[in-house]
């Protein structure tokens, strides 16, 4: 596997940063080198966020992912898509919360824009809107198959109390179904 | 410690487990971003060792409390970043002047004020070497990757004991909040390398705690054990007491001074990367190193030999290393994230003025191509 980048970007608050550290930590656990960082602004909450995630083979150095490079982005809040939309490589993918983010015809012309209401899944289908985050890893594993499904579910699952294990499950599942159907 | 362990975690966890697992009993600190989760981990994590961690009110009163922690035996922490620093100042003074030893771990951020609370920059490297006013000789540590927030703060905690004073590691934003795989030290190494600040076992009315050699430091045993001194900020002779007199206080200072330079053997650490076969020398430590080795390896790959010298101590500076590396390079970019704070050192120790720059303030990291472009225009 050659090196794989990707993008969560929301406002802060929203839970991005757990998906990049369940990556980075299941990539590690199969051998290879996972790194994650996020920026964030002063303004904690509704501060634009951005959450890179690499994922490779051989030892990675420098942390972020680098402007043209990335693969894989989704985005869950307009600001944020504005802001950091720029580094994803052109025809890469973008997945979008439509309620929440509004690309333009051009970004629709540049990249390969997919609609899928991550909140709406998580509000209502899951229950709980903190599985955003969760609906969100199994949508960009299914569009990037950066890693192998059961270690990412597994990994996941170690990183959430056992309460809410269940709803997780429902949340991942949901997330792959949603991203299968776009993909038709 | 040739058995190493992977961990997947952050830098700013890192330090705080490593100072655990040196036998840190004490934290007095208060929370300030990007430094924060060094108070939130340790305050998991003391508690359960047998220490303690408190929050105090204020930046002040953090390292006030680690001082007085250090005073009665224990090793001690505080944590904070740039405007934390400015705010400890006199106290670190005090420290200096008292010879207590403290590990300060400082996370930085962009500055000056309160700047740019949640970004990257290494503007704290001038503040490091002299946060308070009058003489005396700093320990500063910088970590360059995940492994050394746990390496350096182990190591600054027997540097520490050693020199009795404080040893600061610096930290920055990206490699505080960056969470990948590390591999480092077993707890088990660790504590089989711990060696504490020594101790008098004489009589009692014969120690004399600032009686020591001139290239040596206080020997100061635990508060409350029967062994009485005097602790100040004063100018003070043998027993810690203040004193005017001529010779004493001329001795102190160059002794603080003298007891670091005379050993700096013992805490000069550095690495150096793809040097060997290089024509252009790249200089840089923390977080900018990353950018700095993704950059040499894609430059190298263009058939461009360049390599990377980066001190892993910053104070005191790598100076013979510097000048035998200034007399062997023509061409040596200085790359850090501020207005160029090491760039002077890099000069005084070369005796050199055509060492060119880069450098960036805005709170952004560098990018391996804002370095590649910089080494294609020299």
């Amino acid at each position: 596997m050659s090196k794989i980048v990707m993008r969560f970007t929301g406002v802060g608050g929203q839970g991005v940063l757990l998906a990049g550290e369940i990556f980075a930590a299941a990539k590690i656990k199969a051998g290879g080198y996972g790194v994650k960082t996020a920026t964030y602004t002063s303004q904690v909450r509704g501060g634009p966020t951005v959450v890179d995630i690499q994922l490779a083979d051989s030892e990675i150095f420098y942390p972020y992912a680098i402007d043209g490079q990335i693969d894989f982005m989704l985005s869950v809040a307009d600001k944020s898509f504005q802001l950091f939309k720029a580094g994803v490589r052109e025809g890469g993918t973008i997945v979008i919360e439509p309620n929440l983010v509004y690309p333009s015809d051009e970004d629709r012309k540049k990249w390969n824009i997919v609609e899928i209401p991550i909140i709406t899944i998580a509000k209502e289908e899951v229950g709980n809107v903190i599985t955003q985050s969760v609906v969100a890893l199994a949508i960009a594993n299914t569009y990037t198959k950066a890693l192998d499904e059961q270690l990412l579910i597994d990994t996941m699952l170690s990183k959430v109390p056992a309460k809410v294990h269940d709803v997780n499950k429902v949340a991942y599942e949901l997330g792959k179904k949603y991203a299968l159907e776009s993909m038709k | 410690m040739s058995e190493l362990r992977e961990v997947i975690s952050s830098g700013n966890d890192l330090a705080a487990i490593a100072a655990v697992d040196a036998g840190c009993m004490f934290f007095g600190g208060y929370p300030i971003t990007p430094s924060s989760e060094v108070m939130h981990t340790i305050s998991d994590l003391l508690p359960k060792a047998g220490g303690a961690s408190v929050q105090m009110e204020d930046e002040i009163a953090g390292v006030a409390a680690a001082i007085g922690a250090s005073m009665s035996g224990v090793r001690s922490l505080t944590a904070t970043s740039g405007p934390g620093i400015s705010l400890k100042a006199e106290n670190l003074g005090l420290a200096q002047m008292a010879e207590v030893p403290l590990v300060v771990i400082n996370v930085m951020r962009g500055g000056p004020s309160t700047g740019l609370p949640t970004r990257v920059a290494q503007g704290d490297v001038a503040q490091a070497k002299n946060p308070s006013h009058g003489d005396y000789k700093s320990i500063t540590l910088c970590a360059g990757n995940l492994a050394e927030c746990y390496t350096e703060t182990v190591r600054a905690f027997n540097l520490a004991d050693r020199f009795m004073q404080p040893v600061f590691v610096l930290l920055d934003e990206t490699i505080g909040h960056m969470h990948a795989k590390a591999m480092i030290p077993t707890p088990e190494a660790v504590k089989a390398d711990i060696k504490l600040r020594k101790t008098f076992d004489g009589a009692p009315e014969e120690y004399k705690p600032y009686g020591v050699a001139q290239d040596e430091p206080a020997v100061l045993n635990p508060m409350f054990k029967g062994y009485r001194y005097h602790y100040t900020g004063l100018h003070h002779d043998a027993d810690g007491f203040p004193t005017e007199e001529i010779e004493t206080c001329r001795k102190l200072i160059d002794r603080l001074f003298n007891k670091v330079d005379a050993h700096k053997e013992e805490i000069e650490l550095n690495e150096e990367y793809m040097l060997d076969d290089a024509e252009i020398l790249l200089i840089g430590y923390g977080s900018a190193s990353l950018a700095i080795k993704e950059a040499v390896d894609t430059l190298r790959a263009e058939g461009i030999k360049v390599g990377m010298f980066r001190p892993i101590t910053l104070w005191p500076s790598p100076e013979e290393r510097l000048y035998e590396l200034g007399q062997k390079f023509d061409k040596v970019l200085s790359i850090e994230l501020n207005q160029g704070q090491y760039l002077e050192e890099i000069q005084r120790c070369m005796g050199r003025r055509d060492i060119a720059k880069l450098t960036k303030t805005n709170g952004r990291p560098f990018s391996p191509a804002d370095i590649i472009e910089k080494v294609k225009e020299l």
